[in-house]
């Protein structure tokens, strides 16, 4: 425009033209120029709007003068030492490279070309456009294939820095103060160098370094990767050294305090960005550090602050902050997600890992990780034949309750427990197991015991119901890897007892089990002494409300009338004569048979002394109680002997009533054979034999040649050890008192067959689903009746159609027409 | 070799001493009790008529009251008498 406007080109622009030129030329002699002259040829040049030419041109010498000599001097001067250096000489020669690259860019940079009088040409001092400009074409020639030894050398020399920073911090925090960072004993924990330490000359340099580099802009460039590489390898060291195995302690605020001396360290290496003085900003950010630091929750709340050292600084370190916040989050989850299976195995004692990784699971996206490797780790580690049902009821009962730390939303707890509850359904011990431990009669597990115990128990009745209490304000949806099941959120239960109860999906299985257990417990004690089994029902009515433990309050109920009617009857049988004394101590268990679950049926004769007694009990039991009468379960009980031989007498012997038997038969007969002891008590041989094992432990009988047993009146075996007081061998299998879960399962389909005989033959054919239906419809009205599911029935019925018992087509059932 | 027996505690069940299983009016083992009872034996009693059907005390209790004009056995329509 300017040119326009005049139209006689001034006399000086020739000479204008020849001073840049010069300069532009030959550089290194613009020194020599006076410094005044130039920029006032410059201007004058602009003035004429000739400051594009002129900056093109700049450009143009510059990046070939960079090509040509300044890029090759910086790496040739990077490279040219030998490996031998010392790691402080390579530091310095790494500075040394820098400084010569600035020296030389610093003409094209600085005031002297670009600079121009403050009248206002185009092109200004430190026009930030023209120095970027000329600034990216050094970051492109220089760095555009750079060599690993810049790398390198960065890398390294950064971690001594960070090294030497971090063993003075650690000093000023234990309270060494800022000492002289002289060579103490041996090593200096900085540079690690025996002697002639250092650690000053390395930050020095440092800060030098960062000088030149942010000059240059090549801070981000040169430093970042070096940076993010030493803080992850770091981070992750720590937390290999000091995380892994250890789940009581909690790393968050340690590794917050870390981090604020590390970002010390940042704002050491970003410190000329930041603009202001390296010492203000690092002191803000630890100002802001420890009050942060002392709780895990304040870590990212830090983040927000800025520090005062400055707004660019700032909001590098914070950037940085926030990187090794997510950085940190990221590799913790990973490794407790590796290791969470013991975690969970650890529980109480591990709350402290629990509670940290929730906090990092938050912020960093892998509940999906963290499920599937949960899922394998349950599945090779506990779901497998090796493990007992207890132990892995034990890990559920753990997971339930590290998982509800984990996950308040319980979603995590429904997917990673599935294939638990899935494998514990295949297991037949799973429903007694439970319930063992819910009577703290398993060794070891007062878990469930504790827990079934504990104050405002949750209803299993009204846990489907709406839950009217809750505020709709509070809701919150679920996470997005719930499982979609019609349940909803609201099924999401965290109590433990409820969650077990529902593996089979009916509580009704878990009261008939605690039924046999409870049947067996009293069977075998025998002492009338209910205390405990009280406080159980009672609490269990709690949990699974009244009706459903109606049928053990009646066994009990019998018990205590056992207790009244046996010293009733002791009474009376005092008040008879002397000889007409009974000659058997008698007492009785009388049951309500159809509130105790099936007991075994054994067929038994007693001896004729034990059958009178028994007789005689029930006559006056009769007595008692007008038009009912006993019946005896001759194979159960206890009996209390004592056994005078020859020699020797056993006091106190607890066995079975059949053992009784066996040994008051040797009383009239030394020499029994096998046969006919099995004869005269009725029972198969076998059994026989498996009970003979006892007394022949006992040193009493002895097998002799022939398959005779007789009595051993000399003991022979002296040196079996003699204990007064012996339990009940409970030699086989069990020795349960009550039929077994599947035995009266078996039962319960034979009534089923007979219903379904029944439905088809009134009804011809019916599909799976009908017949489910109207069993349940007869089921509903029967006392011990298990649910049975779809599965099941069908399992039944295909044993029955291979039994050729039924024949089914097109899914539809039918009786096989020769059943007419 | 002589044995002492010292205390023999045997296992029994008790059962009613009637000429059926179930009682006629609820259908429910005479050995348990009637709908409206929660223990069986003595809180829930048989009783006999004298045409010696037998039932919970508490069902033809209820079916007596029910009856309006004449007293009479469910089973075999005689007029109910308690046995003695």
């Amino acid at each position: 425009m300017n040119s326009r406007q005049s139209v006689v080109v001034p006399r000086e622009l020739p000479a204008a033209w020849d001073a840049v030129t010069a300069a532009l030329v030959s550089p290194m002699s613009s020194a020599a120029q006076s410094e005044e002259s130039l920029s006032h040829a410059i201007a004058l040049l602009c003035s004429q709007g000739l400051g594009q030419c002129v900056e093109g041109w700049l450009l143009e010498t510059m990046q070939v003068r960079l090509t040509s000599a300044v890029a090759p001097e910086f790496w040739a001067g990077l490279e040219q030492p030998e490996n031998e250096l010392e790691e402080r000489d390579r530091a310095r020669v790494l500075l040394q490279a820098f400084r010569t690259l600035l020296a030389r860019l610093e003409p094209f940079l600085g005031s002297q070309i670009l600079g121009v009088d403050e009248g206002g040409g185009p092109v200004r001092r430190g026009d930030p456009r023209a120095e970027g400009e000329g600034l990216s074409v050094t970051r492109a020639i220089l760095l555009f294939s750079p060599s690993a030894v810049l790398q390198d050398r960065v890398l390294e020399f950064y971690s001594r820095t960070l090294a030497v920073h971090m063993s003075r911090e650690g000093r000023a925090a234990t309270g060494g103060g800022e000492a002289a960072p002289g060579p103490d004993r041996g090593l200096c924990p900085g540079c690690a160098t025996p002697q002639r330490c250092w650690c000053q000359e390395a930050l020095e340099e440092l800060q030098e370094l960062s000088h030149i580099l942010s000059r240059l802009q090549l801070l981000e460039r040169v430093s970042a990767e070096a940076v993010t590489s030493i803080l992850h390898r770091l981070v992750a060291q720590r937390m290999e050294s000091r995380c892994r195995g250890e789940y009581e302690i909690s790393f968050l605020s340690d590794f917050q305090e870390w981090l604020e001396r590390v970002l010390g360290w940042l704002s050491r290496v970003f410190v000329s960005e930041a603009g202001g003085p390296c010492a203000g900003a690092e002191r803000g950010i630890m100002a802001d550090g420890p009050g942060s630091g002392g709780v895990g929750r304040g870590m990212m709340e830090g983040a927000g602050k800025a520090s005062p050292g400055g707004g660019g600084g700032g909001s590098v370190l914070q950037r940085w902050r926030c990187h090794m916040q997510q950085f940190f989050c990221r590799i913790y989850v990973n490794m407790r997600i590796e290791e969470l299976f013991s975690i969970i195995r650890d529980f109480p004692d591990s709350t402290p890992a629990i509670e940290d990784l929730r906090f990092c699971l938050e912020r960093t996206n892998q509940r999906q990780q963290l499920l599937t490797s949960l899922k394998s780790a349950f599945e090779t580690r506990l779901l497998h034949p090796g493990v007992h049902t207890s132990d892995i009821i034990t890990v559920y009962i753990s997971a339930i309750k590290a998982l509800r730390e984990l996950d308040p939303s319980m979603v995590i707890l429904q997917v990673a427990c599935q294939p638990i509850r899935k494998y514990l359904r295949t297991r037949e011990d799973t429903v007694r197991q439970i319930v063992a431990s819910l009577t703290g009669d398993a060794e070891g597990c007062s878990d469930l015991a504790n827990e079934l115990s504990r104050a405002d128990p949750v209803t299993l009745e009204t846990q489907d119901s709406e839950d009217e209490g809750s505020d709709p304000e509070e809701w919150t949806p679920d996470p997005t890897d719930a499982l979609t099941d019609k349940t909803g959120s609201k099924r999401r239960s965290s109590d433990i007892i409820s969650l077990l109860v529902s593996i089979y999906g009916s509580k009704e299985i878990f009261i008939d089990e605690y039924r046999t257990v409870l049947a067996d417990r009293l069977l075998h004690q025998l002492n009338y002494n209910t205390a405990r089994e009280i406080r159980n029902v009672e609490l269990l009515k709690l949990r699974f409300g009244e009706s459903h433990m109606h049928y053990c309050e009646v066994m009990l109920k019998d018990v205590a009338d056992s207790r009244r009617i046996n010293t009733n009857i002791r009474e009376e049988e005092a008040r008879l004569p002397e000889e007409e004394q009974p000659p058997l101590a008698l007492s009785a268990m009388i049951l309500s048979s159809e509130f105790w679950p099936p007991l075994k049926e054994e067929k038994m004769e007693l001896p004729p002394v034990v059958c009178q007694a028994m007789e005689a009990y029930t006559h006056r039991y009769e007595k008692l109680k007008a038009m009912r009468t006993l019946s005896w379960k001759p194979h159960l009980g206890s009996v209390t002997l004592d056994i005078e031989l020859g020699d020797r007498t056993l006091t106190n012997l607890s066995v079975s009533p059949i053992h009784a038997a066996i040994i008051l038969h040797f009383q009239d007969k030394s020499s029994w054979s096998l046969e006919e002891l099995s004869g005269v008590l009725g029972v198969p041989q076998e059994v026989v034999r498996r009970k003979l094992a006892l007394w022949q432990q006992q040193g009493v009988l002895r097998e002799d040649a022939g398959g005779r047993y007789s009595v051993l009146e000399t003991g022979a075996l002296r040196e079996r050890p003699e204990r007064g007081v012996l339990l009940i061998d409970s030699d086989e299998e069990g020795d349960s008192n009550t039929t077994t879960q599947s035995e009266q399962r078996e039962e319960k389909l034979q009534l089923f067959w007979a219903y379904i005989q029944a439905m088809l033959t009134n009804l011809e054919s019916m599909t799976l689903e009908r017949i489910h239906s109207m069993l349940r419809m007869f089921g509903a009205t029967g006392p011990v009746l298990t649910e049975m599911d779809v599965s099941e029935l069908q399992a039944f019925l295909e044993r029955k159609v291979r039994d050729h018992q039924l024949i089914v087509s097109a899914g539809v059932y039918r009786l096989p027409k020769s059943n007419h | 070799m002589k044995v002492k027996i010292k205390q023999w505690s045997g296992v029994a069940s008790w059962l009613w001493v009637a000429n059926d299983e179930n009682c006629g009016i609820c259908r429910m083992s005479f050995n348990g009790c009637c709908p409206d009872c929660k223990v069986p034996g003595d809180d829930c009693p048989l009783v006999w008529g004298q045409c010696s059907h037998c039932f919970h005390m508490h069902c033809i209790l209820k079916w007596l009251n029910s009856q309006q004009v004449q007293q009479q056995c469910p089973m075999c329509r005689q007029e109910w008498k308690f046995k003695e």
